[in-house]
């Protein structure tokens, strides 16, 4: 424990507290909740900026690489400490989902007002946030895997928070069908989907626990890394490699990465401001943030020898993989969130892309920082996009955004706001933080000089470019054009668009002007963290950085040091993608529906993104209808045949008798009974005595 | 303190005829608080006991078989604390459904009777008393037959001598007979003599295997047996034989066959007993007649044990997935759960066996908690079918939270106990199975480590998939009117949720106690 002069309180106990305060908060709203529903708001609101607050005390620390490490005696039969660990990495993390999950806290006092169940959804956020931070200061992984099961947990109660599956809460289109399995899915089945599917990350991330406990002896980060002989008879059982892809098994599932990435877009059924807690601040963050902690260590031990490139290969491409696939679905969706969604998917896997290549790298850092850069400035544009559809839901009642339309005019403020982020996420050169945390994951990729460099630089720019288009499209369908026959149909009845109340529009406006205000400055930012970082892993992990010279061959001041390769690849990406979408949705020059059905090709691919590259259809039929089917097999011919049938009917005519004999004491008076069964009792007692 | 453990036996067992008589003169309430008042005086003995550590007591008995003795160790504390803390907590539940069940035996005889006779004009006056006095009469005897049940199930866990842990094994029995042909569901009468027949039948065997061991060593003490005193030809038989009986008590596969009939039919907190903490005492056995008493046939049978567990997780949870009775897929769930704990037991580690004991003591909390929602659902809406139930969240939310705490205790979500009995369990198993491979290079270990992983993902699915058929979607419509269950029902339900999220949090309230007695009987 230490003590900054200036700073009486003890920086230990504000660690312990920025995780401790949000489940406080959870266990006394349900009292609070009992004298007024109206103070539960206040009471969140107050537990997550204490929270936050404690969060940026100990921020000044973490910028000078210090770190605060604080152990208490847990399970002491095992010997495993409990413990908070705020260093660098985990305290500008834990600013970035402090501050985000007080923003939202503050919006569903707006979104969700005059639920009847609020006191349970303030329960759970709380509960939500609280688990999140444990994960992002736990200095073991069996406590993180409490906040990793308990984000889950949450995920499953706040998507499914709607129980009684009402048709509007519904996700997909009612009557669709893909391989002939329904896509059209109600909040709990959703909630369930996705605690199951995240599941399965989960038990690989305990398998890979349990094979380093099983050779450390011990779970927490600091240990392991300061002494790592057990790394070296892990790789001679030829294990090391697999627990550390097995590791990552959870952050694919918590990640929503591919092959597990099927759970998110359902995951939209949850309320709007539940979805941007777990696409910006909580749950598929965990993922990132599980292997920025891990990573570090797999590089130190990798530069020390070890053959650990599959494991960096493996997060690699399982990044890239995922953030072309559910890009390219984004283009398609009609649905606001869902496109949304999509997008958190492909941008997480950016980061997975970055940090993967880092470990491929000379200079980890480089990717390193690319990737944590990108999570924060996504988590502020992904935070405000749906905080601001969550607005458009909100006013027009619907999730399509076929029912949106022309809305720039009665919405300007969120119609501002929405363009702000929406350049962020889609890269808008030079003011906006996407631009400059995208740019630098494509400079690592392309400077890493793996073998698989240039592919991979591939798939991420073409991504970029999917991105840009359908942010674009989906701003076009929604704010330009003529309104919709829903809209028209709303304005019959009386029903008028409207900007969102105050205490909505102003946390996505906050964040939205935080994407540009930081792009702007955006470059300073990045070299900003990259020097924490090289400082942090320098000392915490030895990992030295060679103080290469960038090639900067622009000439341009204010760009020295970026990668003109990389630059060119983000500007055209941006140019042809926000291009494209400009004129199929925002000028209108080509209608899509059209262009999409004038040849076979188009249509085809369309059919195929559109439903999900039957992923999910096929997730189904293998770990749905297939298991079942072959339950009810075994339940119908042996369970009721083999087992019930014939051992219990043969035993019974054995027994028959005796079933006579007792059918003869059943006389239904319970004096009887007594006297039988009195008699037994002294039976008992004198034979045990004799 | 003298005699903590006799009296928390025996007083059980000699107060049940007050417990009846208070029943039959005065009324259900008196009997409920007294067997509850009884039960948690008995736990307090035993608690107390329990922290000052290691305890034993010694009664002279007879020249024949030894010793009548009582041992509270680190094996012993968590299994007769579970047993304990569930009978007291279950005594005040039972009271609300109890009466519920037979004021509906007294309608249906009453119903009876007036058909038969043709006339059925009596007086609403006349009913009520005999309806009183009927609830007198049954509640009475049923408190008498709990007591019994309760005190059985604690002799065996506590016995320090075969043929001691024999009788009690056969006294539990014997009320649990009556209380499923008495006040069970279905065809109750045929159901307990399942019951009676199967679990007899394994204690039959399992006696042959102590008569084996007690004559070849000379002495059926516990302290007097050791495994090198039996000829190597009849020790593995005997170890057979004794986990076969005890199989048949676990329900492990193939042997399960009664369970999913009796677990289904008997009275809901009978259910919330028999379940978790009866068919678990068959774990007992094992962890303290092979593991600790036979190590060298347990070295020998481990692998098996492993593998067997396996079959009967998987085949159990697949049997959960396909029922409709909420009841009788809790009943399945307990086969796999118990499935978890064999599976446990043939880790060969020590975190292995002690996660496997966890499993007992979680296992106990959350199946109780699920038991006891089901209940709630049969006397406050009157079914147990899961397709005619669903959205009942709104309606009953204190039983919701619980039951959902209940299932992610079996599912093994923390911060609930599930979790800290799964982790360890599974670390063990992997423990060995590494050692395996670096020994022989056998994988098979490991294909059994991740089979078991998948069938925790199998659990959790028959789990949700029972929540969301109960609590959550649409409402019927016929179920608008179904109100929260009283006061006896919920608070023992909170309890023991709150119970469960404990020692999740704090596991170190048991593995204090069981880590140590685990290493000391792998010699590690």
């Amino acid at each position: 424990m230490e003590l900054i002069p200036g700073l009486s309180l003890d920086l230990g106990l504000q660690a312990w507290a920025i995780w401790i305060l949000p489940f406080v908060a959870a266990l006394i709203l349900p009292a609070v909740g009992k004298a007024s529903k109206r103070a539960t708001g206040w009471v969140a609101i107050a537990f997550a900026l204490a929270s936050a607050l404690c969060a940026v005390s100990l921020l000044p620390g973490a910028l000078e690489a210090q770190e605060v490490h604080d152990q208490v005696n847990w399970i002491s039969s095992i010997g495993i400490k409990a413990g908070v660990l705020a260093d660098p990495l985990a305290v500008i993390m834990a600013n970035v989902v402090g501050w985000i999950a007080f923003l939202i806290i503050v919006y569903s006092t707006g979104y969700m007002k005059g639920d009847k169940d609020i006191v349970r959804f303030w329960f759970w956020m709380m509960f939500f946030i609280g688990s999140m931070q444990i994960i992002v200061l736990s200095d073991n992984l069996l406590m993180m895997f409490f906040g990793w099961e308990g984000v889950g947990l949450a995920s499953y109660a706040l998507i499914g928070f709607w129980y009684r599956d009402k048709a509007k809460d519904h996700v997909g289109v009612q009557g669709r069908k893909v391989l002939g399995l329904m896509d059209y899915y109600s909040p709990t089945h959703a909630g369930m989907k996705a605690f199951i599917m995240t599941k399965v990350g989960d038990i690989m991330m305990l398998s890979g626990m349990f094979l380093i406990f099983a050779f450390a002896g011990t779970f927490g980060f600091r240990e392991l890394m300061h002494d790592t002989a057990w790394a070296t008879s892990m790789q001679a059982q030829g294990l090391l490699v697999p627990a550390a892809v097995l590791l990552f098994g959870g952050a694919i599932g918590k990640s929503a990465q591919f092959p597990l990435n099927e759970w998110l877009l359902e995951a939209m059924t949850g309320p709007t401001a539940v979805s941007a807690l777990i696409h910006a601040a909580t749950m598929v963050k965990a993922g990132v943030f599980l292997v920025a902690r891990i990573g570090p260590l797999f590089f130190a031990l990798a530069a020390a020898g070890f053959a650990l490139d599959q494991f960096f290969m493996v997060i690699a491409w399982v990044g890239a993989i995922t953030a072309i696939l559910l890009a390219t679905q984004g283009m398609v969706n009609p649905e606001i969130k869902k496109v949304l969604a999509y997008s958190t998917g492909s941008q997480i896997g950016y980061m997975m892309l970055a940090l993967g290549v880092a470990g491929l790298s000379k200079q980890f850092v480089d990717g390193y920082t690319a990737g944590f850069f990108h999570l924060i400035s996504h988590a502020m544009f992904k935070a405000s996009l749906f905080m601001a559809a969550g607005s458009l839901l909100h006013v027009v009642g619907s999730r399509f955004m076929t029912d949106m339309g022309g809305l720039r005019k009665h919405m300007k403020k969120t119609y501002a706001f929405m363009w702000a982020a929406g350049l962020g996420l889609m890269g808008a050169p030079f003011i906006t933080t996407g631009f400059w945390s995208k740019d630098a994951i494509f400079a690592a990729v392309y400077e890493s000089g793996s073998e698989w460099a240039l592919p991979l630089f591939a798939i991420a720019v073409l991504t970029a470019v999917i991105t840009a288009f359908y942010t674009t499209r989906m701003i076009g369908m929604v704010f330009f054009g003529d309104k919709s026959k829903h809209i028209e149909h709303m304005e019959k009845e009386g029903h008028h668009v409207h900007e969102a109340p105050l205490s909505m529009w102003v946390p996505y406006g906050i964040l939205a002007a935080l994407t540009i205000g930081i792009g702007v400055i955006g470059l300073t930012a990045e070299h900003g963290i990259h020097e924490l970082f090289t400082e942090y892993l320098a000392h915490t992990f030895h990992i030295e950085s060679a103080h290469v010279e960038a090639e900067s061959g622009i000439g341009i001041p204010f760009l020295e040091g970026i990668n003109p390769v990389a630059l060119g690849a983000s500007l055209a990406a941006f140019a042809i993608g926000a291009g494209l979408g400009y004129v199929f949705y925002i000028g209108r020059f080509v209608d899509p529906v059209k262009f999409v059905n004038s040849n076979i090709f188009f249509y085809s691919l369309h059919k195929v993104i559109l439903n999900r590259w039957y992923l999910n259809a096929m997730v189904y039929w293998c770990f749905v209808v297939a298991p079942l089917w072959l339950a009810r097999g075994v339940w119908r011919y042996f369970e009721k045949t083999a087992i019930d049938a014939g051992m219990n009917m043969g035993v019974e005519r054995a027994v028959g008798w005796s079933a006579k004999v007792v059918q003869k004491t059943q006389t239904g008076v319970a004096q009887s009974y007594l006297y039988v069964f009195g008699a037994g009792i002294l039976f008992v007692v004198l034979f045990l005595f004799i | 303190m003298e005699f903590a453990l006799l009296q928390a036996v025996f007083l059980p067992l000699l107060l049940a005829p007050v417990a009846y008589i208070l029943g039959r003169k005065v009324g259900p309430t008196a009997a409920t608080w007294f067997t509850f008042g009884l039960l948690l005086y008995c736990t307090f003995l035993v608690i107390s006991v329990a922290l000052s550590g290691n305890y034993e007591e010694h009664y002279t008995w007879t020249k024949l078989f030894g010793e009548f003795g009582f041992k509270l160790d680190g094996l012993a504390i968590p299994f007769a604390v579970i047993i304990y803390v569930l009978s007291t907590i279950l005594a005040l539940y039972s009271k609300p459904y109890m009466i519920h069940k037979f004021k509906e035996f007294f309608e249906e005889h009453a119903h009876d009777h007036s058909s038969e006779s043709g006339a059925g004009q009596s007086t609403a006056l006349v009913e009520s008393s005999a309806m009183t006095s009927y609830v007198n009469h049954q509640s009475g005897l049923y408190f008498a037959l709990y007591l019994v049940f309760a005190m059985g199930m604690l002799g065996t866990v506590l016995a320090t001598n075969l043929i001691e842990f024999y009788i009690f094994f056969e006294v539990m029995l014997i009320p649990g007979f009556f209380l499923v042909a008495f006040w069970g569901d279905g065809p109750r009468r045929r159901i307990s003599l399942m019951f009676l027949f199967w679990t007899h039948a394994g204690a039959v065997v399992l006696l042959l295997g102590f008569l084996t061991i007690g004559l070849n060593v000379g002495s059926f003490d516990f302290t007097a047996i050791q495994e090198s005193k039996i000829p190597s030809d009849v020790v593995m038989l005997a170890a057979v034989a004794i986990v076969i009986g005890l199989g048949v008590k676990l329900a492990a596969f193939v042997f399960h066959i009664w369970l999913p009939y009796v677990h289904g039919a008997a009275p809901t907190p009978i259910s919330a007993l028999l379940s978790p903490a009866m068919i678990g005492i068959g774990a007992y056995g094992i962890f303290r007649l092979i593991i600790e008493f036979l190590p060298n046939q347990y070295a020998e049978m481990a692998l098996w044990l492993h593998i067997w567990g396996l079959a009967t997780m998987i085949y159990g949870g697949a049997m959960a997935l396909m029922q409709d009775d909420m009841k009788r897929l809790l009943a399945y769930s307990s086969i796999s759960q118990m499935g978890y704990i064999l599976f446990g037991i043939g880790s060969y580690s020590t975190l292995g066996l002690a996660g496997a004991e966890m499993m007992y003591v979680t296992h106990g909390l959350g199946k109780a908690l699920l038991f006891m929602t089901a209940g709630v659902l049969i006397v406050q809406v009157g079914s147990r079918s899961l397709s005619k139930l669903g959205g009942l969240a709104g309606k009953m939310p204190i039983t919701a939270v619980c039951g959902v705490i209940g299932a992610l205790t079996i599912i093994g979500v923390p911060p609930t106990s599930g979790f800290m009995g799964e982790w360890t369990l599974f670390y063990g198993a992997l423990e060995t199975a590494i050692k395996d491979h670096a020994a022989t290079g056998s994988v098979l270990r490991m294909v059994t480590f991740g089979l078991g992983l998948v069938a925790t993902v199998l659990t959790m699915s028959y789990m949700l998939w029972m929540l969301k058929r109960v609590f959550f979607g649409k409402l019927p419509e016929n179920l608008s009117h179904v109100k929260e269950a009283s006061w006896y029902m919920t608070a023992p339900m909170m309890v023991l949720a709150g119970f469960t999220i404990v020692v999740g949090l704090y596991p170190d309230i048991f593995f204090n106690d069981i880590i140590p007695y685990m290493k000391g009987v792998l010699g590690a």
